[in-house]
């Protein structure tokens, strides 16, 4: 507002507001009739609306997709995993103890998964290394029958879903002391290597670094490969492939594993098991 | 009028400041220049990498790693750093001139530009870092270290320090002189100001409350949905923002260096208007494939965007018309006699005229993306990499380039060593950029992907895109040796003798005597702003609190899986 203007001066002013804010009003009043009442009534028919829940749907008060409410499925669920990262499940981890976790290491889990979470016997996988995330959905699978082991089964089953989460975080935060997975050497030949790195775009099959190197942007229940015992990734990449293990949520690894062949499964469990250096 | 060829000597009057040293806060200007430019020469190196490891050729260090880790800070640096101290810089520099009078508020500028520094070192670490490789548009629920994002808001905080000191001088010369017209030059960039403080709520939002929380580990899950919408908030307007010093030296710089005078300062004031009204509620044009919002939304945002191109149909034309004043007052004759009669050896001249040719390129590309189908082709392909280097990178920073010749023998007190040299970097950017994306839209429209770390040239499919790549490499070594001449023109090593400067902008034809509290200031547009952002943005932010919809788990790219 400036100082001392004449009559006119302020007339003119109050002239630009008038007819600024009309103009600016305008052109949103008729972009918002158009949008929210002209469209809708026009294209309801296509869903076979009514035009009050058109209009609703269009202001975004109503949910507006599927256009057609869903028949309620009665279909069976597959055994398949319980687990699905919600905030509840993330809270139990980021609040688990993991010193009680350490005690249960001490007393169940060494016999199979070895001094430190490394696995000596070359059919039970190494865990050291392996993120909290990772170990907790596998024990969690175990537990309600999405993933089935005689050995591991009952384990893991006894444990209550506090003990399971303590014992996911110790070996979660074990790995950034003793080396278990992770730190190794990846030698092999030059095709298993672009199979890994690339994959093979003929076949649709993504590359196994895409999702199984940390940070690469993979499901947070993504496993480390590197370092893991040979026979085990051979043993579930062909569990993956037979169907006999399906605890992988929207099958992702049982669709990859199927496109494998033996020489190529054979190949990669040599690969990501790595040399230590 | 004695005389109105571009940047003449002038004897120093007595009432201005002296030139050059004169400047208060000459200084200053510099140190946001000279920031600026490092950013930009860093990024550019990092650029002309990135198209190599894209190229069939064989790049030094070319991992998946450290090419995000690149294309960050190549993101980072061009749309956050160049762009935002090239912008405060040069507002400093106009409050000063274009009002005549030594900047009250400099000592704030000085803080803003030592947060903004500090920010800048910090987001720079952490990407170096590679803790921090999730592009210039963060993307949650992928985090990076904190640390990015509060140097980033240290950034935003120093811009807004500039914002309140563009406010503030420009009332205090309202107060000063009332009844009097603010000069064109700096009611626009405090209409950018203005605009800035507005543009910054989203993405501020977004870091404050969303992803800084989600990096520090304080929460596990991120709404994805009103992430997005919020960015959306501030993602058409930045643009704008990275715009304006272009658009305020076509009205307020070119007429005058090409020997005329601005057709019409109403014009101006009308542009500058609208883009304050219409660069914010219009993002979610950004989200018309996204879930979360309506379609009546969409529609209006749709319709308001429709808007935003009247300012720059007014300006092509307005700036047209100032040129052809200027050439037919130079003795151009016939339709297009007075073309030729521009003095295109002046810098300001030529670079206007190279970024309409740019523009026209890349506005054709522009017409594309906002047409929905044809969108749908091209989104997420090389396309959208090549249309908005070409417009920014092309249109929006050879204007960058010309502000800062026009205005350097007034800040430094020397005249260039070589016009030629000035020419010829001019030159080399416009060849560069056209012969950089011209191939890389093509390879857009053949399905090649942006953001993509390499390219396995073997295959078939896409064999035939190496070529076409290499070109456009050959594209980025033009636009870095231009980088470098930039550089180098100057400093010190570049300039030449000494001179006494007072930079002096355009005249309108008839200079605005008593205009319309309207057209002088802010608090109406601002009102109106706030009505729009309300009707666009209000219920479509409501509804993600009012039923709150899924979330998405946090990803932390700084600590790999876990
Ligand atoms: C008697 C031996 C035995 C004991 C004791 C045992 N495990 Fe296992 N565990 C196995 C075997 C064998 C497998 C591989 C099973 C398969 O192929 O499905 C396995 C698999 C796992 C896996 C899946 C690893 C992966 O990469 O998918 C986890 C996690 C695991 N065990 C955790 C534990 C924990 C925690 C304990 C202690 C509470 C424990 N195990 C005790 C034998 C054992
Ligand atoms: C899209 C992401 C993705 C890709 C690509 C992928 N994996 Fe997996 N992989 C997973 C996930 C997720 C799991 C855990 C599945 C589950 O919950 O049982 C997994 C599990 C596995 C396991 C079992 C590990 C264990 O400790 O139990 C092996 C072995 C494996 N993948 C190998 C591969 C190989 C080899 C490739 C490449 C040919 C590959 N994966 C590609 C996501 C992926
Ligand atoms: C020497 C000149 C330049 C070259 C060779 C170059 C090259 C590149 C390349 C290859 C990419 C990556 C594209 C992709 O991965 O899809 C890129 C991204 C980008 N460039 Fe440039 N560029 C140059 C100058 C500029 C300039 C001047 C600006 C703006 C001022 C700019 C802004 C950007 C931005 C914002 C990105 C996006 C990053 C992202 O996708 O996250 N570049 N550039
Ligand atoms: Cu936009």
């Amino acid at each position: 507002m400036n100082v001392g203007d004449p009559i006119e001066q302020s007339a003119l002013d109050r002239r630009w507001r008038l007819w600024a804010s009309a103009a600016v009003g305008g052109i949103l009043v008729v972009g918002a009739v158009i949008g929210m009442l002209v469209l809708p009534n026009f294209q309801r028919e296509n869903a076979a609306l009514d035009l009050w829940t058109a209009i609703c749907r269009a202001v975004g008060i109503t949910e507006g997709s599927p256009a057609y409410r869903q028949p309620i499925t009665t279909a069976q669920a597959l055994p398949v995993s319980q687990v699905a990262w919600d905030p509840d499940v993330l809270d139990i981890l980021a609040n688990a103890n993991p010193q009680q976790g350490a005690q249960i290491a001490a007393q169940v889990c060494v016999a199979c998964h070895g001094e430190n979470g490394v696995s000596s016997v070359l059919e039970y996988p190494s865990l050291a290394g392996q993120s909290s995330a990772a170990i907790y959905k596998q024990l969690s699978d175990y537990r309600s029958g999405a993933r089935v082991h005689e050995l591991m089964t009952p384990y893991a089953a006894q444990l209550t879903v506090p003990q399971l989460a303590s014992v996911s975080v110790y070996y979660g935060r074990f790995a950034q002391q003793a080396t278990g997975l992770g730190g190794r050497d990846l030698p092999g030949d030059d095709y298993i290597v672009k199979l890994a790195r690339e994959g093979d775009s003929a076949r649709a099959l993504p590359a196994c670094d895409s999702c199984h190197v940390p940070g690469a942007g993979g499901p947070i229940e993504t496993p480390v490969l590197t370092g893991q015992n040979l026979q085990y990734l051979a043993a579930q990449l062909r569990a993956y492939k037979t169907g006999d293990r399906q605890n992988d949520v929207y099958r992702r690894m049982r669709d990859i594993s199927e496109k494998l062949t033996e020489q190529e499964i054979d190949g990669l469990a040599r690969y990501y098991r790595g040399v230590l250096f | 009028m004695a005389s109105i060829a571009a940047n003449d000597a002038l004897p120093v009057p007595a009432a201005a400041p002296a030139a050059g040293e004169g400047l208060r806060s000459r200084r200053l200007v510099l140190s946001h220049f000279w920031l600026a430019f490092a950013a930009f020469l860093i990024a550019c190196v990092l650029g002309a990498w990135q198209m190599w490891a894209r190229s069939p050729l064989d790049a030094p260090a070319h991992t998946a790693s450290n090419y995000f880790r690149s294309v960050t800070l190549h993101g980072v640096a061009m749309a956050y750093v160049l762009s935002t101290f090239f912008i405060m810089g040069f507002g400093y520099f106009v409050a000063e001139t274009a009002l005549g009078r030594p900047l009250k508020w400099l000592k704030a500028g000085w803080w803003g530009f030592w947060i903004g520094v500090v920010g800048v070192l910090m987001a720079a670490l952490a990407v170096i870092s590679g803790k921090a490789s999730v592009l210039y548009t963060f993307y949650p629920p992928m985090t990076a270290t904190p640390w990015f994002y509060i140097g980033l808001v240290l950034v935003v905080v120093g811009s807004w320090i500039w914002c309140g000191v563009m406010i503030a001088e420009m009332s205090f010369w309202k107060r000063d002189n009332p009844g009097q017209a603010v000069p064109l030059a700096m009611f626009a960039t405090v209409a950018n100001a203005v605009m800035w403080l507005w543009t910054t709520v989203g993405v501020a939002a977004e870091l404050l409350f969303q992803v800084i929380p989600a990096s520090l580990g304080w929460t596990q899950m991120v709404d994805v949905g009103l992430s997005r919408t919020l960015f959306s908030w501030t993602l058409h307007a930045i643009v704008y923002f990275w715009l304006f010093p272009a658009y305020i030296a076509f009205y307020t710089m070119a007429p005058r260096e090409a020997g005329g005078r601005l057709f019409s300062d109403t014009m101006g004031r009308l542009s500058f208007i609208l883009f304050l009204l219409y660069s914010l509620p219009v993002g979610m044009h950004h989200l018309f494939m996204d879930p979360e919002h309506s379609s009546g939304f969409k529609f209006l945002q749709m319709v308001l965007t429709a808007f935003v191109s009247v300012p720059t149909l007014l300006t092509v034309f307005t700036i047209a018309a100032s040129l052809e004043i200027a050439g037919r007052m130079r003795g151009g004759k016939g339709l297009f006699g007075w073309v030729a009669a521009l003095p295109w050896k002046n810098p300001m001249t030529l670079a206007t005229g190279l970024a309409f040719v740019m523009l026209f390129f890349g506005g054709g590309g522009g017409l594309i993306n906002m047409s929905y189908g044809m969108n749908a082709m091209i989104h997420n392909t090389s396309w959208v990499t090549a249309h908005f280097h070409l417009i920014f990178g092309g249109t929006v920073v050879i204007m960058y380039f010309a502000i800062a010749y026009a205005i350097w023998p007034s800040l430094t007190g020397r005249e260039f060593a070589s016009l030629k040299r000035v020419r010829w970097q001019l030159w080399l950017w416009f060849i560069g950029m056209m012969v950089m994306t011209i191939p890389w839209h093509g390879l857009g429209l053949e399905g090649q992907w942006r953001r993509v770390a390499a390219f396995d040239y073997t295959d078939p499919i896409i064999a035939t895109w190496g070529p076409w790549v290499i070109v456009s490499l050959i594209g980025g070594m033009i636009l870095l040796v231009s980088a470098v001449l930039l550089i180098w023109n100057l400093l010190p090593a570049g300039l030449g003798r000494r001179t006494v400067q007072v930079y002096r902008y355009a005249e309108a034809v008839h200079p605005p005597g008593r205009v319309p509290a309207a057209l002088n200031g802010f608090a109406l547009w601002n009102v109106l702003v706030a009505v729009l952002m309300l009707a666009a943005y209000g219920w479509p932010i409501a509804q993600f609190f009012a039923d709150p919809p899924p979330q998405a788990v946090i990803h932390h790219m700084d600590r790999g899986i876990d």
